[in-house]
């Protein structure tokens, strides 16, 4: 019995041993431990090179455009430059189907429900209306042939094409036109943006309102005529009809299939819906019969996916792509093997930090100034950010139709904004001051930080960054509890008054800063229903730079897209929005 | 102990069901209560009070939350999910299933490369233990999960698909060649974990009587590692792959990211950040549904597999 326990002691000891052993590993039994490190080093060279990886890789950066809505995380990520394969003799060109990237649409495919650019990129295309938008964002016929406006500016006579059919091949009239109106301002649609462009249209709004049934303002004439009466003389009327939502649908398809019709629209535009697949790709094909003239490429195909855009680009996988952020500067300065591929691509948005100026100390217009004059924006486009945007010397970006170079904002000027905040009646008493700025994925920002630290150098003042959830953000902004707050804007329409009517007129339900300047109202006020071109845009300019004299805003800069596009891609337009560009592109086959 | 088992798993259900309505009031409440706003969110800057209300009207959000929640869960027992705000007027089901399935698939794939790998590892460590292998293997395979998912993919990127040219990087489904890069992504990193928690079920295994006894019996090695040990040592590691399995749904953020994979780990960040209601509750039930059932299985699957469980025995069972 004594030498049974004694035994199992001795195991219980020697199993303890193992057990230490293990735990601790082998690495305290020295002479062993050299050797097995020679003969297995290998994976030791293993763990090196991943610590190596780890040490001296560059992480993947976060590129694509500056987004302002959250509801984007497409992300391009980085890739590595210099690599194999100039690609115009490539699989991928020999085709006559371009391969680019696209976004998630964030609607169904109806035109009176998106009020995203992304989405919008494929209605346009599969959607059309009563006039389009050109390559120089001039108003061109779309089905509307020809059309009249009365002297009083206040009713537009549309004469519609003949030949013009849906994909299906059916005809379109003009009821179809009463039929998509009156389906946009129905409230039972739900239409996000139908009281927002078209509530000039007369009956509109009452219809929305529930208050009638059916749209006054627009009325059939004949098959291939339709009025539409406004209930002001707005001049920038055609500029607001080239928006979605009062795109031309088809009645009895949405009749038939009310809840499914979007996903093979009947639609009026240079390409049709071929695939709809949500986790993969959307396949737009050509429209022989689209009364424009067909287009060249036979179809598009955006990858909706994303992943890593500029990779995949150099592993000719697509045609277009973003180029990252980071290696920005080599493709301008020729380095890299695709430099000869890069283009740009102008997006007609701004982004601004609004002042709420009815909340002190914001009230006073020499502090709002002095914060203008105190913030260096070129350093951190250029330092920041390689240069990827252009600094906003105006409210208007220079590709939007009367846009003038006279217009300009406050330079860096670092001592007269330090005088102006010892002029400023709160020079001795400032308020704290809270900058907010929507802190979801895509907000907010390195300049923010330069910023603050500029107005702490230059001014002396502490302001503080806070950040805000994003439907909070917009629920307070619209409140108008900040005192600042870092927003963006993008243009719905190529027109002055989408920026400075929406954005700064004091009825306007976009004004979130609750500025109201008197002149800038009046001088608003006559631009919108102006009729003479040269006089209109001399209005909105003396506006423009009241507006930015009283340092309403301060802006910053103006978007750019930056792309790799194939050199077999040929027709590539420099401006990306909203405008239906695809039929112009072709594909040179070597 | 069929009658056993029978009750028992009535009980689970029925307390499985009270655990998932209570999660589904609560998430409901969180969602409802705080701040956020899918309205607002949809209508971004262009808010305007008419058409705010009307949306509000057309996704039920001016009725009272009782009211809301019963519709809700009225929809749910039918099968509808509800309506994305965010992906205006898809239905939640269209948006929420094709992803899980593309997740869940990638996942389940992951997790068999994870333990494929990391159970025979775990085994042969564990019999090295105190060689040099041991250590160095583990290691390597901690140094492997080390290394953060968002720099080793532009680097495996680089390697595999542009200078090897073996892969693309564009996502072509399932069952294509180019998922072999993400799933590696997603399961390597969790070999080490695998493999340890394997070893060192080993070792507790190894230092049990009926090994002793196995060995004294003069029994091949390979018999007592093969039948004995890891036939015990596996019991501990169907809890983790349990437990496991409902986070293959989760997806995967960064490589789904990388590789462009319309997965579930996207739309779940995507649908929070915009209040995206009816996805972000149809998420999490079906997490929690998914959870719930798991342990389930499991308990039961315990019964079968290990004869010292009885499930739905009673106390006095000797």
């Amino acid at each position: 019995m004594i030498n049974s326990t004694f035994s199992e002691d001795l195991n219980l000891r020697k199993s303890q041993e193992t057990v230490l052993k293990a735990a601790t590993g082998n690495f305290f039994w020295y002479p062993e431990f050299i050797m097995k490190v020679l003969k297995q080093s290998f994976l030791i060279i293993v763990a090196v090179f991943f610590s190596c990886a780890v040490l001296f890789s560059a992480c993947g950066g976060e590129s694509g455009g500056s987004k302002i809505e959250p509801t984007e995380t497409q992300r391009a990520t980085e890739g590595k430059g210099d690599l194999r394969g100039s690609s115009s003799s490539s699989a991928i060109c020999k085709e006559n189907r371009l391969l680019t990237y696209g976004g998630e649409p964030a609607t169904v495919l109806d035109p009176i429900l998106v009020s995203d650019i992304g989405t919008a990129e494929y209605i346009i295309e599969i959607f059309g209306g009563l006039v389009t938008l050109g390559l120089d964002l001039q108003i061109e016929s779309d089905l509307a042939e020809s059309w009249k406006m009365s002297a009083d500016g206040l009713t537009y006579t549309f004469k519609l094409r003949k030949n013009v059919v849906f994909h299906n091949g059916r005809r379109v009239t003009a009821e179809d036109f009463k039929y998509s109106i009156e389906r946009a301002a129905d409230p039972l649609n739900a239409s996000p943006t139908a009281l927002l462009y078209l509530s000039e249209i007369v009956g509109v709004k009452d219809k929305f309102d529930g208050l009638t049934d059916t749209v006054r303002g627009v009325v059939v004439i004949d098959e291939s005529t339709i009025q539409i009466s406004l209930t002001e003389p707005i001049t920038h009327f055609l500029q607001v009809l080239t928006y979605p939502v009062s795109f031309v649908v088809d009645k009895e398809q949405i009749m038939r299939d009310p809840t499914n019709w979007t996903r093979n629209p009947n639609g009026t535009g240079p390409f049709r819906l071929q695939t709809f697949n949500p986790l993969k790709e959307i396949v737009l094909a050509r429209n022989e019969r689209y009364h424009l003239g067909p287009p060249n490429l036979e179809a598009v195909v955006f990858n909706l996916s994303g992943g890593s855009l500029s990779t995949r680009y150099e592993n000719d996988e697509i045609h277009i792509a973003l180029v990252p952020t980071l290696e920005l500067d080599s493709y301008r300065a020729g380095k890299s093997r695709y430099a000869s591929e890069y283009r740009v691509a102008k997006e007609m948005s701004l982004s601004y930090i609004a002042f709420n100026v009815n909340k002190p100390p914001f009230d006073d217009p020499l502090v709002r100034q002095a914060l203008a004059l105190a913030v260096d924006r070129n350093a951190i486009n250029e330092v920041l950010y390689y240069n990827r945007f252009r600094v906003a010397d105006g409210i208007l970006p220079p590709e939007m139709p009367g846009y003038s170079e006279d217009v300009s904002s406050y330079p860096y000027d670092p001592e007269r904004a330090a005088e102006l905040i010892a002029n400023s009646k709160y020079f001795d008493n400032m308020p704290r001051i809270t900058l907010n700025f929507p802190g979801s994925v895509a907000s907010g920002g390195g300049f923010l930080e330069v910023f603050q630290q500029q107005w702490s150098d230059n001014l002396g003042l502490d302001i503080e960054l806070e950040a805000v959830e994003w439907s909070t953000f917009l629920r307070e902004l619209r409140r108008k509890t900040f005192q600042v707050a870092s927003l963006g804007w993008i243009a719905d329409y190529p027109d002055p008054e989408n920026f400075l009517h929406k954005l700064f007129s004091s009825g306007s339900t976009q004004n979130k800063l609750g500025y109201a300047n008197v002149n800038v109202d009046e001088l608003l006020k006559k631009a919108r229903v102006e009729q003479d071109m040269i006089r209109r845009n001399k209005l909105y300019w003396e506006a423009e730079q009241i507006i930015l004299d009283d340092a309403a805003i301060i802006p910053i800069f103006w978007s750019v897209q930056h792309l790799l596009v194939k050199p077999c891609v040929q027709n590539w337009p420099d401006l990306s929005i909203g405008v239906p560009k695809y039929r112009y592109i072709t594909i040179a086959s070597q | 102990m069929s009658q056993g088992i029978g009750a028992y798993l009535i009980r689970r259900t029925f307390s499985a069901v009270i655990v998932l309505f209570a999660i589904s009031i609560l998430v409901f409440l969180i969602l409802r209560l705080t701040p956020t706003d899918p309205v607002e969110v949809l209508l971004g800057q262009k808010y305007d009070a008419a058409t705010a209300s009307v949306l509000r009207e057309k996704y039920g959000y001016d009725e009272s939350l009782p009211i809301q929640y019963v519709t809700y869960i009225r929809n749910l027992v039918q099968g509808d999910f509800g309506i994305s705000t965010r992906r205006l007027d898809f239905t939640a089901n269209e948006i929420v299933i094709p992803r899980l399935w593309v997740s869940a698939r990638l996942g389940f794939f992951a997790l068999v490369i994870a333990f494929g790998l990391g159970i025979p590892f775990g085994i042969y460590t564990a019999l090295n233990r105190g060689k040099n292998r041991d250590p160095a293997l583990i290691g390597g395979w901690l140094a492997v999960d080390a290394v953060p998912v968002f720099v080793s993919a532009p680097i495996v990127q680089w390697i595999f698909a542009l200078q090897l040219g073996w892969v693309d990087l564009s996502f072509e489904g399932v069952f294509h060649k180019n998922i072999i890069l993400p799933v590696l992504l997603i399961a390597l990193p969790g070999v080490a974990g695998v493999a340890r928690f394997m070893r060192a079920a080993i070792i507790q295994v190894m230092s049990e009587d009926y090994v002793r006894t196995a060995r004294a019996k003069g029994l091949r090695n390979q018999t007592i590692v093969l039948q004995h040990i890891t036939r015990n040592a596996l019991l501990p590691v169907l809890t983790v792959i349990g437990l496991s399995l409902p986070g293959i749904f989760a997806g995967s953020l960064f490589v789904e990211l990388f590789w462009g994979i319309p997965g579930i780990a996207r739309e779940s960040l995507d649908a929070i950040l915009a209040n995206d209601y009816d996805i972000i509750l149809g998420l999490v039930l079906f997490g929690s549904f998914l959870f719930v059932m798991v342990n389930i299985f499991i308990d039961v699957a315990y019964g079968f597999i290990d004869p010292r469980v009885r499930i739905g025995a009673s106390r006095s069972a000797v």
